[in-house]
């Protein structure tokens, strides 16, 4: 059976990006083997893990189970385009607060808090919990959490 | 007490890594002492200036640090930095590091003194290498600069990369002096003379990571990142069932597909060991064997493609003789055997004389499941042979097989193959198998000139990894009229592993008689794995739980009866290494007492909080020193029993520590892990095949299930300690004597979700 190209096109860290590709192709394996961004990682395949989180349009997705032609049209952010000069209060707050031990989980440890602050600015400790459903195998999950409540905009720091 | 010998000891005593001041004849004369023709002392790297293998100084005074192990998350790239640039008096802000290169380890006779990263032994086995290694190179460096300068070695001294004559003044940069200093012999009898602990200034500093920022961002690259121009992308599927065979592969369905798949047989194959066993050894004492099964592999343009190839195709497997084994018989053998005897592993005084005295008798069954270590990177591997050369990128934490596994199935000249060490996602003691290794190069030998990137999936790595062993321990203690235990007993059984008996012999409780039996099943087809804390891991919250009962017969609090049971005075006389033993008991003791004064052991509870304490090393022999630690875990337990950690305080006496932060990280990272072993972690095996195959039927500790975490590092001066596995094994002992005192059951079979379900 031959599996039909498809081309789809849509925004990725602000590039517009075309690509000719099976539709099914998960967005991660996009991301990393086609255009080459690996900061993006996989953990699982299943939506389980959150290694794979980007932004589409602004909400947190897990790449490895959305199908790159739901991407048609869409504005996509990956950790690489989170900010430019990679100083988002997140990723200041991490390098502060020393969270990566590994650090593989941590692109979309990031990507999922970022999207989890644009919803709701002042998540308390809870919040900030059960908001956030990635996994660290290394256990940062404290330091996480420290570092997401720092760069919450009712930090007095942040 | 007689116990075997362990695989560690023994490999240090051959190797002579355990010495204080380690010798390395060949260390004056530079490191090139077995091969004249490299010239290695003086290695030219770009255009930097080699030094022992171990630092490079570069033409712009920065200097390259080599880095004797694999960074899984442990930090040991920043640890070992901070050794040598202390000894070395290196200029910190203009340091980098890399891995070490295995060929030149095997080639200058283990320069690089423990490689393998197993056994949370880094800052314990390196601590000493490294800083000689970087005494002697600043030597070298003052001894260039006083012959230069016509100035007494004694009038100079080292500080940022400089050599300085302080009376004038006189500053002269390492990369001026290294080609001279390269050459240097130093004096006959040089001994190098390291840094009083008063004048240090990296080590003990909470420096931070290397490459932390680039974690940010996505930038630091893990061996699934590499790329390499024309690669193409490997996936395998290995057979189901344990020991069976690819009878045959339909390709039709291959027809067509996008990503010109290709697909390979991959052989069943004893690759090798877990961990490094010496010339003429005995391999069962020291490791265990890895194995895979035979394997079909699709090779594609992108991962996806081979991953949709590969789904596409028809494999036909065999039955095999494992084809009716499953983790659920295995468990009921195991529960039979130790009801009877089992061979002796070790003994005290008369555990039979004793027990028929004693007032009090208890035994209790435990056991313990099949555990993955699960890193979050799936295993993964890029492989390239061409033309009588091989090139292996991976994050192995055994680096020095990976590179015979590679010269040898490319059949080409050692010297021609090249392992080049990338950073992991997580390892655990899963990447100490080099399965991953075997099958890339493997794939990369029928694709000569073409480099080949695989990467397994999550199912793959789930269902074929390397598991600690389904283990069922029968204790059986007494204790006097004045609750005493007097009489300790244990016996083992558990399928396929490395021997593991210190796990039960290894207590530190001051019982005069004593007796462990252990036999471990080496006919059940399920691959041994190490797992962060190894035998420990697995044993030590059995024995602590089982000295909990025993203390629950007596009515007296914990404290009281740790109390009694690591007197110092109490060890008994006649006991093997006595004054080790004794030293042993005073330091859980001191841990004991530190703990409750610090860890908040006498405060209210409050209603339906259950308390557990553990204080233990984890002594593989006596003499072994590792680390001295505890935890208190503090449980409410919900309708079903499944207990919510409230608050967890850790304490550890590690010696002297490198990285604090590092050491703090490393300890949070064991909690995690610990909780996520007793609360879930369970492999099961049905029809010869292991069940579990993603984190939905495997799960992973979350951030809402991690609780308050207060650690403290007792302050020491002794030579650095064991960190990365410690917190695991008292995590989990601590936890189930907390649900015990909560009202709950007593959990003697982990992982407690499926305990409270049986």
């Amino acid at each position: 059976m031959r599996i039909g190209g498809q081309m789809v096109e849509f925004r990725i860290n602000g590039v517009k990006r075309k690509v000719d590709t099976d539709p099914r192709t998960p967005l991660l394996w996009v991301i990393r083997d086609i255009l080459k961004l690996r900061g993006t990682k996989f953990g699982c395949g299943g939506g389980q893990c959150g290694a794979c989180t980007v932004h589409v349009n602004e909400d947190a997705v897990r790449s490895c189970v959305f199908p790159i032609q739901a991407a048609e049209a869409a504005s996509i952010t990956t950790i690489e385009g989170l900010d430019p000069n990679h100083a988002h209060p997140l990723q200041v707050k991490w390098i502060e607060k020393k969270v990566p031990q590994c650090g593989y989980c941590q692109s979309g440890m990031i990507m999922s808090a970022a999207a989890l602050l644009k919803n709701n600015p002042r998540p308390s400790e809870s919040e900030i919990r059960t908001g956030i459903t990635n996994i660290c195998r290394c256990g940062t999950y404290n330091r996480i959490v420290a570092a997401v409540k720092a760069a919450s905009s009712d930090s007095e720091d942040g | 007490m007689k116990t075997t010998d362990l695989s560690r000891r023994a490999f240090l005593e051959v190797t002579g890594v355990a010495a204080v001041g380690i010798n390395f004849p060949f260390i004056l004369s530079g490191c090139d002492g077995s091969d004249t023709n490299s010239n290695a002392a003086g290695r030219i790297i770009g255009t930097g200036t080699d030094f022992l293998c171990w630092v490079a100084i570069m033409p712009d005074n920065s200097a390259v640090v080599r880095i004797p192990q694999t960074d899984l998350g442990q930090g040991v790239t920043t640890t070992i930095a901070q050794v040598i640039a202390d000894e070395m008096e290196l200029d910190w802000s203009r340091l980098t590091t890399e891995f070490y290169d295995p060929r030149d380890n095997a080639k200058h006779d283990n320069v690089f003194a423990w490689t393998t990263t197993l056994g949370s032994s880094s800052a314990h086995y390196l601590f000493d290498p490294a800083r000689v290694v970087a005494a002697t190179i600043k030597s070298k460096l003052i001894a260039a600069a006083a012959r230069r300068l016509s100035i007494p070695v004694n009038e100079l001294n080292a500080a940022d990369s400089f050599v300085i004559y302080s009376p004038t003044d006189i500053r002269i940069s390492y990369a001026h002096l290294a080609q001279e200093a390269v050459d240097l012999m130093l004096p006959e009898g040089y001994e190098p003379s390291l840094k009083p602990a008063s004048q240090r200034q990296l080590i003990g500093k909470p420096v931070a990571q290397f490459n932390l920022a680039d974690t940010t961002h996505g930038a630091k690259s893990y061996g699934i990142d590499f790329e390499i121009e024309n690669m193409r992308h490997a996936i395998v599927e290995q057979c189901p069932v344990y020991g069976g065979k690819l009878l045959g592969i339909d390709k039709t369905r291959l027809v067509g597909l996008d990503g010109n798949p290709d697909v390979f047989r991959i052989d069943g194959f004893l690759i090798g060991y877990n961990s490094p066993v010496p010339d003429g050894q005995d391999p069962d004492l020291w490791a265990a064997e890895v194995r895979t099964d035979d394997a079909v592999a699709i090779v594609a343009d992108t991962w996806w493609q081979a991953k949709t190839a590969l789904e596409a195709l028809s494999i036909k497997w065999s039955k095999s003789a494992h084809s009716g084994f499953s983790s659920e018989s295995l468990e009921k053998t195991l529960r039979q055997k130790v009801e009877g005897n089992l061979p002796l592993s070790g003994q005290h005084g008369d555990f039979h004389a004793a027990i028929a005295k004693a007032t009090t008798r208890l035994n209790s069954v435990y056991s313990y499941p099949f555990v993955d270590s699960a890193p979050l990177e799936p295993m993964n591997c890029t492989a390239l042979v061409d033309d009588g050369e091989a090139h292996v990128w991976t994050n192995s934490q055994y680096p020095d097989d990976a590179w015979r596994i590679t010269f040898e199935l490319a059949g080409i000249e050692p010297n021609n193959a090249h392992v080049h060490i990338m950073p992991a996602g997580g390892g655990f003691g899963r990447r100490l198998h080099n399965d991953f290794v075997y099958q890339a190069v493997r794939i990369a030998c029928q694709n000569r000139g073409i480099p080949i990137k695989l990467v397994t999936t999550r199912e793959e790595s789930t269902k074929h990894s390397y598991y600690s062993p389904l283990t069922v321990a029968r204790f059986e203690a007494g204790m006097s009229a004045e609750n005493q235990v007097i009489a300790w007993s244990c016996r083992v059984a558990s399928g396929y592993s490395a021997d593991q008996a210190y796990g039960a012999t290894r207590i530190p409780f001051t019982i005069p008689n004593t007796r462990f039996e252990y036999e471990r099943d080496k006919n059940t087809p399920v691959p041994f794995g190490w797992v962060r804390g190894v035998g420990f891991s697995q044993h030590l919250w059995m024995n602590y739980s089982f000295f909990d009962e025993l203390r629950e017969q007596t009515g007296r609090n914990p404290i009281e009866f740790y109390r009694a049971h690591l007197d110092p005075e109490r060890v008994p006389e006649d006991i093997d290494n006595y004054d080790l033993a004794v030293r042993r008991a005073e330091r859980n003791l001191r841990m004991l007492e530190f703990c409750v004064e610090h860890g908040a052991w006498n405060t209210t509870k409050g209603p339906g909080v259950g308390r557990g304490i553990c204080v233990s090393d984890s002594d593989y022999f006596a003499g072994f020193g590792s680390s001295t630690k505890a935890a208190i875990v503090d449980v409410t337990l919900d309708a079903e029993e499944f207990p919510k950690i409230k608050r967890i305080f850790l304490a550890i006496d590690a010696g002297t520590i490198i990285n604090p932060d590092v050491v703090s990280a490393q300890l949070e990272g064991g909690v995690a892990f610990a909780l996520t072993t007793a609360l879930y972690s369970e492999i099961t095996i049905e029809n010869g095949g292991v069940q579990q195959s993603n984190f939905h039927d495997y799960p992973i500790l979350k951030m809402d299930q991690m609780p308050p975490l207060e650690i403290v590092i007792v302050p020491s001066f002794d030579s650095p300690k064991s960190v990365g596995e410690d917190a695991v094994p008292i995590t989990i002992a601590a936890l189930v004597n907390a649900i015990a005192d909560a009202g709950g059951q007593r959990i003697r079979r982990l992982p407690i979700s499926s305990a409270l379900k049986a």
